[in-house]
């Protein structure tokens, strides 16, 4: 009876320490959400909770839109991010792919580089990178910097190594005999990828796509050099406008950085399963 | 004739990597080498309208964030480098103890797991800028958590100055904590569950502690997914700069040496001051400190790598 009273009351203690704990880690979040919708001024004073409301949230989000384009950074992003995640995933499906299948000369070679690259420093590549743009620029008038495509092509080469990896798992774990038969069958090699594996790896695909999607979404260092203009520079540079320019406005700031969120989050919840298989079973399986 | 054949039999093979290959070759082989040979140019404002032609000064950037005692840039930089070792470090352990604990809380069975479970993941989803502009605000003199912690709870004797001075490291760590643990805590949830509860019977009928349970059945079970956290803590943490950059302005307004870390410096001094060769050198360096820190990783835990 009382080794129970005991196990019971540590169970309770235990419990109520958890929620304490997921209190503390979701308050941050709380705390965005109610700046977005609170007066700067009651943010200063210390009184945001009790000034926020839904019309304040509507009047935050046009005077955002009023003073700085924000829009027009999310738009950016948008085409960006989602060229980025969608070349990227062609790129790491056929190369992961071909790595689970084949064991080629030069294959164990090929996933070594692809891991090493993730080992350099960021800005040993940007250095140059952006010398070689304005170089590009100077010699032959073509525009690379400022410009989607400057900012695409790296992003793709610089994400597509990990998803590699990532989907290459999945490609293993599929049975090579569907495969085989289909080739009985008559299939090409490439008919029998298309119409066979590609279908069954779909989890696999939207795992990485979204893996993809939000480092992209997060990336804020190469857009801080590759762009210049408001034309295409993406949310994380765009945002630190407000910090410039309406120094003041941390409701704004808030309801930017609210907004900026909300595609993750969405994105998150809706495709939660995939994206925590995915990532589980690309750790578990090294 | 030999390499014409192994082509000819893999050439579906090849030819799926093919797209791969070249943007790897194009964007990240080709701008290290690049990056090698920047590391040894005299590159700045005046020399850098033609960076083909710069002068090249062999090993001199190099000599100048090594062992120059008078560069202003060795001393930056051996701020930052001591300042993201204590991050790296301190980060990676927090995320690993946080995440751990939490996914031996969340692996028991209690009304509201799946809630809690989803509420611990919510920081994930914060992109990082967006975490240090919050942060930024929350650590402020008069900001939230100083309101909390000195008007509500009276813990501090006085409000603390978290971004600037010697408490702007904690700070930055803390919240960095805060965004990664729960990619921890997913994974070592996702191990926990592969535990069969005979071990835990048997170790009950033997009379284990919980601890001795712990230590001998749950953590040498665990260290596979502990090697994976180590590795990518390190290249992650290391290369941290998003987090660091948004809580105190990019480039430039950084609170003296405090919360400088190795790529917010780099990024100052090769974009902000023009000082692209001794920026190159320095991650030059940077890299092959990591090469050595992957090594030793792969000494550490080679037998929980290999047993997988």
């Amino acid at each position: 009876m009382n080794y129970r009273l005991k196990k019971k009351l540590k169970r309770y203690a235990s419990l109520a320490v958890l929620w304490l704990v997921v209190g503390i880690v979701v308050f941050p979040i709380i705390y965005m959400v109610v700046l977005a919708g609170s007066y700067s001024n009651s943010i200063r004073t210390g009184t945001e909770f009790s000034t926020v409301s839904l019309s304040r949230y509507i009047k935050n989000f046009i005077d955002m839109q009023k003073n700085v384009d924000f829009m027009n950074y999310f738009k950016n992003s948008v085409i960006v991010i989602s060229s980025t995640t969608i070349i990227s995933l062609v790129l790491s499906i056929l190369s992961g792919y071909s790595l689970a299948r084949f064991k080629f000369p030069g294959s164990n070679g090929f996933g070594l580089t692809m891991l090493a690259t993730q080992l350099i420093p960021p800005t040993l590549i940007l250095i140059p990178m952006y010398l070689v743009f304005i170089t590009i620029q100077r010699t032959f008038g073509v525009q690379v910097i400022d410009t989607y495509m400057g900012l695409i092509i790296p992003y793709v080469a610089i994400f597509t190594p990990m998803s590699i990896w990532v989907i290459r798992g999945f490609f293993a774990n599929l049975p090579v005999e569907l495969e085989e038969a289909a080739r009985i069958d008559g299939c090409s090699r490439f008919q029998a990828f298309r119409l066979i594996m590609l279908p069954l790896a779909v989890p696999g695909i939207i795992a990485t796509g979204i893996f993809i999607f939000l480092t992209a979404w997060d990336e804020l260092m190469l857009a801080s050099i590759l762009t210049t203009s408001p034309r295409v520079q993406t949310i994380p540079v765009g945002i630190r406008l407000f910090i410039g320019r309406i120094q003041n406005r941390f409701d704004l700031t808030m309801m930017a950085a609210l907004v900026t969120t909300i595609p993750v989050a969405i994105l998150f919840f809706a495709l939660q399963k995939y994206f925590v298989q995915g990532m589980t079973a690309g750790a578990v399986k090294g | 004739m030999k390499v014409n054949n192994i082509f000819k039999k893999y050439r579906f093979a090849y030819l799926l990597i093919l797209p791969s290959i070249i943007s790897l070759v194009a964007i990240q082989v080709i701008p290290s080498i690049q990056g090698l040979y920047i590391s040894m140019l005299r590159l700045n404002q005046f020399t850098f309208k033609d960076f083909l032609r710069a002068p090249f000064v062999g090993l001199k950037n190099y000599y100048t964030i090594l062992f120059d005692p008078n560069s202003m840039i060795r001393v930056g930089l051996l701020g930052a480098l001591r300042n993201s070792a204590i991050f790296t470090v301190v980060v990676i352990s927090g995320t690993i103890v946080v995440g751990m604990g939490l996914a031996m809380v969340l692996n028991q069975k209690f009304k509201g797991r799946g809630v809690a479970r989803t509420l611990l993941l919510l920081p994930w989803i914060v992109p990082t800028y967006i975490v240090g502009l919050l942060a930024s605000f929350m650590y402020g003199y008069d900001g939230i958590i100083n309101r909390i912690l000195f008007n509500t709870l009276h813990l501090l004797p006085h409000p603390i100055y978290w971004k600037v001075g010697p408490m702007t490291l904690l700070s930055i760590i803390l919240i960095t904590i805060w965004r990664f643990f729960p990619m921890t805590m997913l994974m070592y949830l996702a191990a926990l569950q592969g535990i069969s509860k005979d071990y835990y019977e048997a170790a009950e009928i033997d009379g284990a502690s919980g601890f001795q349970k712990f230590r001998y059945i749950t953590l040498p079970f665990l260290k596979p997914v502990t090697a994976m956290m180590v590795l990518y803590g390190m290249i992650q943490h290391i290369y941290s700069f998003n987090i660091a950059a948004m809580m105190f302005g990019m480039g430039s307004g950084y609170p003296g040496k405090w919360g400088d870390l190795l790529m917010t410096n780099l990024m100052r001094n090769s974009f902000s001051l023009w000082q692209y060769g001794p920026g190159g050198a320095a991650s030059v360096v940077l890299m092959v400190m990591v090469l050595a820190l992957v090594g030793m990783w792969l000494k550490i835990f080679k037998d929980a790598i290999t047993a997988e």
